[in-house]
């Protein structure tokens, strides 16, 4: 048996145990909790030894690295921290609550890689990888990024919990109304050329940023804002794990992947970025049914929930937890990369976007932690602040590699 | 007392000031500017040619953001007068708590009153058997059980006991704020006194100076006011790049590169490349050499030489090694320098070797025996093929024709008592340095140190504080128990509950 086939059975095992979550939410059997988690531990535990095989087996072939160097073996890394430390959680406040919306985080990205082929050879390390530094830096980065993902899941539940109702259908009319005014301004402007492009990105952002800022500021008194925030957080998530999906299997099938190519040359042209117009026009309506569709059931997702979360101080608390382990860790990926480019290069610091990025992430979660201490704020407003800090994990891990450094790579629209 | 009208004004601004930047608000405003502000500088490119923003972006465009500076961003005035706002305002935030996190940290066990019990966020009133004597024993015993440090006082018939644990972890947040002082403080010393530069060496050839991205700030300001003289060159014949002495030679003695192999033949990709430096003094001593690769530089002085890049020196020509021994011969054999045309007579076996010529990617089919030669970018070197013709005696006849490389996957024809290798092809292509001097490093590193141990102890320790008062009323004893902490309350309350039981039982 190889690595690979371990890894098979460990997304076998996590979609198992997924399925079994989730029916514990449904059903409020004990016994299907208790498989769930025995499973749960199965998978993670032959993802431990697969990771390990693959390891020696890269010794064997003669390259001998660890295996974190690229993104099939991150996005499996990913997965594998996410587990551990949702095991941890589960055992440490007994509660299996969670687990129907990790698992399906884990299973999703596994199955990618394994049904859709993200390249699994274990390819050789240009030299400036040959480090023993990229273990440390990727290890404590990773386990970060999970700490943060699993903050993220509970403030999305504290968030419904947090909601009376779901607001007037009005604010899902305006919401939609912006996007799809914005949408194709954005392809419109894209199009007229790099610079239009980059006054369309800059206002977003400011648009972004403002209504950030005024959730955090105001949220707690404007509930219906924030559940459109959630909304749009959560067919965020979706949306973009589903799209990145579609694409991998598109590249796959039409084998545009040229050798050499990667992936961020390509991301979102199987939807959002596709050549013909209908898949666009598809895309986009996915992407708005998806949003009504969350949108409308959330506050049937919030009347199971309830059942299982015994207090919402204890949701507040664990994001809090998460985001003290993560931030120390983040903290120290970002040292370890420092300490390691300045042993490559003689620099430790030169602003490109991905270090940019995760000092970004920094100061979204320096915010969280400083406006919890100092400042003494609780619940809405700390959850609105943990899901803007995972947005920015999200772009640190993938924007920066798939979106930006290719910003300037797209050829517009045509 | 003075008087607030009689204050001066310099005395009202300072306090002013003061209080201006020992508010957290200012704190968190300042980081979501510096979020913010840095997003731009991770859209529009950094530091790129003027020809490649010419393709992106029009004329008009180009000049704005080259007045607001968004083309190297991060080194703007205002970009920097941010960060020094913010090392200010985290300066004197800490210089404003510290005094008042230390006194409570050093502050002595106290017993608390009535009134203490009553504004503690925790208690809990129990009446318990078994005795005074008893009860105090087990409170004891589940407090020293779980690290507390405790002081025990007895009066009016009742008893007292104080405890605490995790007061050291009040430092942690200061640790934290003193480390990331550190690393600007590292940032800025390097940026004065140090300096960012790079190396072209050609193989053979030395260098007693180094060209610089960036000059140190002080000999600059110093060179500006006219105080002392900047040691920098500015040669307009080297295209203007300023060069500094860095008082000393460095010489590439070799440059070599190893590439991935697949199925014995290699790949374009690069595996590793490595330089063999040596560093002379002016005397033209030599002081010491080394072998440096990628993750592994040479350090002298303070100056440290990373190897970054290399590349084929346009049109110039290097000089092919090659070894010849004899096939019985257990040996190192003898080493043969010819230049590619010319020949060169080798008298251990009376042959002259002529070297036709020399391709920079040759490849061996293994089946046939043929070499074919491949297209290279910038000719590489990926795999140096040379074409020798063998001749008899000092002009002799030609005897036969072969081809040696550097990495083959076949034995080349060799029909005589002898064997030819190739060894290197020396003196085409040049070794691209990094070189930097940065003084601060230290101080960033022991910021990242402080910076590692700062948030653990912030978030994992707490001040965790516990009184317990034993009283006698009509033989049952009555016990209550106070508890506070300044972190992770609920873990607090869960030790707080086991202790409780823990006396009660």
């Amino acid at each position: 048996m190889d690595s690979s086939q371990l890894f098979t059975f460990a997304t076998i095992a996590y979609l198992v145990a997924m399925v079994l979550y989730i029916s514990y939410l449904a059903f409020r059997i004990e016994g299907i909790g208790k498989a769930a988690s025995f499973i749960t531990y199965a998978g993670l535990a032959m993802q431990t030894i697969a990771l390990g095989m693959r390891w020696v087996e890269s010794y064997q072939m003669g390259i001998g690295r660890v295996p974190l160097s690229n993104l099939y073996e991150s996005l499996v890394f990913f997965t594998w921290s996410t587990v551990l430390i949702y095991v941890i959680v589960e055992w440490k406040y007994k509660t299996r609550a969670f687990g129907a919306f990790v698992l399906p985080v884990a299973f999703l990205a596994l199955a990618f890689i394994n049904f859709a082929g993200i390249s699994t050879e274990i390819s050789p390390l240009v030299p400036a990888l040959k480090s023993n530094w990229l273990f440390y830096h990727v290890l404590i980065s990773f386990l970060g990024y999970a700490a943060f993902g699993v903050a993220f899941a509970v403030s999305m539940v504290f968030l419904l919990l947090d909601m009376e109702d779901r607001g007037p259908a009005r604010d899902l009319g305006i919401g939609m109304a912006v996007i799809a005014v914005l949408a194709p301004v954005g392809y419109a402007m894209a199009a007229a050329g790099e610079r239009m492009k980059l006054v369309f990105w800059m206002g977003l952002g400011v648009l972004i940023l403002a209504w950030f800022l005024y959730l955090v500021t105001r949220g707690a008194r404007n509930k219906p804002q924030v559940y459109l925030f959630w909304t749009f957080c959560v067919t965020l998530a979706i949306g973009l794990m589903v799209a990145m999906g579609f694409d991998i299997v598109y590249l796959n099938l039409t084998h545009s992947l040229q050798p050499g190519d990667s992936m961020k040359q390509h991301l979102f042209e199987a939807s959002f970025l596709s050549k013909s117009l209908i898949n666009v026009i598809i895309a986009w309506g996915l992407i708005a049914g998806l949003f009504w569709i969350v949108w409308s059931k959330g506050m049937s997702l919030k009347r199971i929930l309830k059942q299982y979360v015994p207090a919402q101080d204890l949701l507040d608390d664990v994001t809090y937890r998460m985001i003290a382990i993560g931030w120390p860790l983040l903290t120290g990926g970002i040292i370890t990369g420092a300490v390691w480019a300045n042993s490559a290069w003689g620099t430790y610091w030169s602003w490109d976007p991905k270090e940019t990025w995760s000092l970004i992430t920094w100061f979204v979660y320096a915010i969280y932690l400083h406006s919890r201490y100092v400042r003494g704020w609780k619940g809405t407003q700390m959850a609105v602040i943990s899901a803007v800090g995972f947005l920015a994990v999200i772009f640190t891990y993938l924007g920066v590699n798939l979106v930006l450094s290719g910003l300037h790579s797209y050829g517009g629209m045509n | 007392m003075e008087n607030k009208d009689q204050q001066g004004i310099v005395e009202v601004a300072a306090d002013k000031i003061w209080k201006f930047f020992s508010s957290v608000k200012l704190a968190v405003v300042l980081l979501i500017i510096l979020a913010v502000v840095s997003v731009i500088g991770t859209v529009i490119q950094q530091n790129q040619a003027p020809a490649d923003y010419l393709k992106e972006y029009s004329q008009g465009t180009i000049e704005l953001f080259e007045t607001l500076g968004f083309f190297d961003l991060y080194h703007t005035w205002w970009f920097v007068l941010i960060l020094l706002l913010f090392t200010a305002n985290l300066t004197i935030c800490t210089l404003e708590r510290f005094p008042i996190a230390w006194k409570v940290m050093r502050a002595p066990l106290k017993t608390i009153d009535e009134d203490g019990y009553k504004a503690a966020p925790f208690k809990k009133e129990l009446m318990v058997k078994g005795g005074m004597e008893k009860t105090e024993l087990a409170a004891l015993k589940a407090l020293q059980g779980r690290r507390y440090s405790h002081l025990v006082s007895k009066e009016q018939g009742a008893t007292h006991l104080a405890s605490q644990k995790g007061a050291y972890s009040r430092m942690g947040v200061y640790i934290t704020h003193v480390s990331i002082i550190l690393i600007f403080t590292g940032a800025l010393t390097g940026a004065f006194f140090g300096f960012k530069g790079f190396l072209n060496l050609p193989e053979g050839e030395a260098s007693s100076v180094v060209y610089l991205r960036n000059e140190p700030l002080w000999d600059k300001i110093m060179d500006g006011f006219g105080i002392s003289k900047s040691p920098v060159i500015r040669d307009p014949r080297g295209g203007g790049v300023p060069a500094l002495p860095m008082g000393f030679y460095v010489k590439c003695d070799d440059f070599e590169v190893d590439y991935y192999q697949n199925a014995g033949r290699p790949t374009g990709m690069p595996s590793e490349f490595w330089s063999l430096l040596s560093v002379y003094d002016m005397q033209q001593q030599k002081i010491l050499n080394k072998r440096i690769r990628v993750n592994d530089p040479l350090s002298h002085h303070g100056i440290t030489f990373y190897q970054s890049s290399y590349g084929t020196i346009p049109n110039s020509t290097g000089r092919i090694l090659l070894n010849v021994k004899l096939k019985n011969d257990p040996g190192p054999g003898e080493m043969v320098v010819v230049d590619p045309g010319s020949s060169v007579y080798v008298p251990s076996i009376d042959r002259t070797i002529k070297a036709l010529g020399i391709g920079p990617f040759g490849m061996r089919d293994p089946a046939t025996g043929k070499v074919q030669f491949y297209e290279s970018r910038n000719e590489e070197l990926i795999n140096p093929a040379v074409e020798l013709e063998v001749l008899r005696g000092r002009t002799g006849p030609p005897v036969y024709r072969t081809q040696v490389m550097k990495v083959d996957s076949a034995d080349p024809l060799m029909p005589e008592q002898y064997v030819i290798k190739y060894v290197d092809y020396w003196g085409a292509r040049y070794t691209g340095l990094q070189v930097t001097k940065d003084p601060g490093v230290w101080i960033v590193y022991t910021g990242f140190i402080l910076l590692c141990v700062g948030p653990v102890i912030a978030f994992f320790g707490s001040h965790r504080k516990i009184w317990v008062r034993i009283q006698d009323r009509k033989g049952q004893t009555a016990v209550l128990v106070g508890g506070s902490s300044n972190r992770n309350r609920m873990a607090f309350e869960r030790e707080f509950n086991s202790i409780v039981e823990d006396i009660a039982k």
